[in-house]
């Protein structure tokens, strides 16, 4: 905070713009302590207030403008990217767009409060082919009460900031504590999923080469081309290997039931 | 983990009886040896939901 506050000193509305704009890119630093501290600086008048509100929000805008043209040329890649940590992620991306489609508006509003979320509407809305003047509004509404609620509270208890400041030296004891926890759990998240999936590693593979030559040796009869991706199938214009066949990893035994056994099957994704 | 899908796919079929095999690099690695691609049929296409 202290620094933060020293920086909005030297370099004022800069360095609102930049975080702000940092943050709303996706860049995981923190925007609304920088607007705290620039409202408490426009309550002593180092800064203007509506400069302040103007920058922060066009600075918003802009990033989140950047995400949103992102999602709409990226399509379901960027979705797909982000549910590759899912637990379920041939799921994950129907689930994530069915939910974002019945909330996606309020989400645009409110999504500035909740972190990971913040960076994840915009590019969703493009994806989504919401229109560009309704996502401007919405995100309009949300920047706007994202800024206006940080300014306005660094504003109006700029002389509590000061006693809080003071007693940052201690928090950011606590923040490094929950940081290496943060990154111990992450580590060991990790380590399970080596682990967990360990026996998945002696399945046997085969080089593209090798099977293009198969292919072309004219036993396409004797083998079954499966695509199993969880986001190849969501964009129009997708491309696969040829003559392959799309395979539900969710509704795989079904599927597969009356498959022969005598052929060799093989299968890619991404 | 690369090819989670495919070699987690492959490991049930495996299991089931199939002799199946994960394709080392998946669609990336056949497009980059220059390899046969065709369009996803349009009947196999997923549409999600969207805005417009």
């Amino acid at each position: 905070m202290q620094e933060i506050a020293s920086l909005l000193e030297k370099h004022g509305y800069a360095v609102v713009a930049l975080i702000v704009f940092l943050e709303a890119v996706g860049v995981p630093v923190p925007a609304a302590l920088a607007l705290v501290a620039a409202g408490a600086a426009s309550a002593w008048h180092h800064l203007r207030t509506e400069m302040v509100l103007l920058i922060a929000l066009s600075a918003m805008l802009l990033g989140d403008t950047i995400l949103f043209i992102l999602g709409r040329y990226s399509g379901w890649a960027l979705l797909g990217f982000l549910c590759r940590i899912a637990l379920n992620p041939e799921s994950c991306i129907l689930r994530s767009a069915e939910s974002f489609y019945r909330r996606g508006r309020t989400t645009l509003m409110f999504a500035k409060f909740i972190p990971g979320i913040n960076s994840l509407a915009p590019p969703l809305a493009g994806s989504m082919r919401m229109g560009f003047g309704q996502f401007l509004r919405l995100d309009f509404i949300g920047a706007s009460l994202y800024t206006l609620a940080y300014t306005g509270f660094g504003y109006l208890f700029s002389g509590v900031i000061v006693a809080v400041a003071k007693g940052a030296a201690t928090v950011g004891r606590a923040v490094e504590w929950l940081l290496l926890i943060a990154l111990i759990g992450y580590v060991s998240y990790r380590a399970y999923l080596y682990w967990k999936h360990r026996k998945y590693r002696v399945v046997p593979r085969v080089q593209v080469a090798e099977l293009a030559t198969t292919l072309a040796a004219g036993e396409v009869g004797g083998v079954i081309l499966a695509d199993v991706r969880s986001h190849g199938y969501y964009d129009p214009g997708a491309m696969r290997i040829k003559g392959s066949i799309r395979l539900e990893p969710n509704n795989l035994l079904a599927a597969v039931k009356d498959w022969p056994r005598d052929k060799k099957i093989y299968l890619y994704c991404t | 983990m690369r090819e989670a899908t495919s070699a987690r796919v492959a490991h049930i079929l495996r299991e089931q009886g199939f002799d199946a095999y994960v394709i080392h690099g998946g669609l990336r690695a056949w497009n980059k040896g220059g390899y046969a691609l065709e369009p996803v049929p349009s009947d196999d296409l997923v549409l999600l939901p969207t805005f417009t």
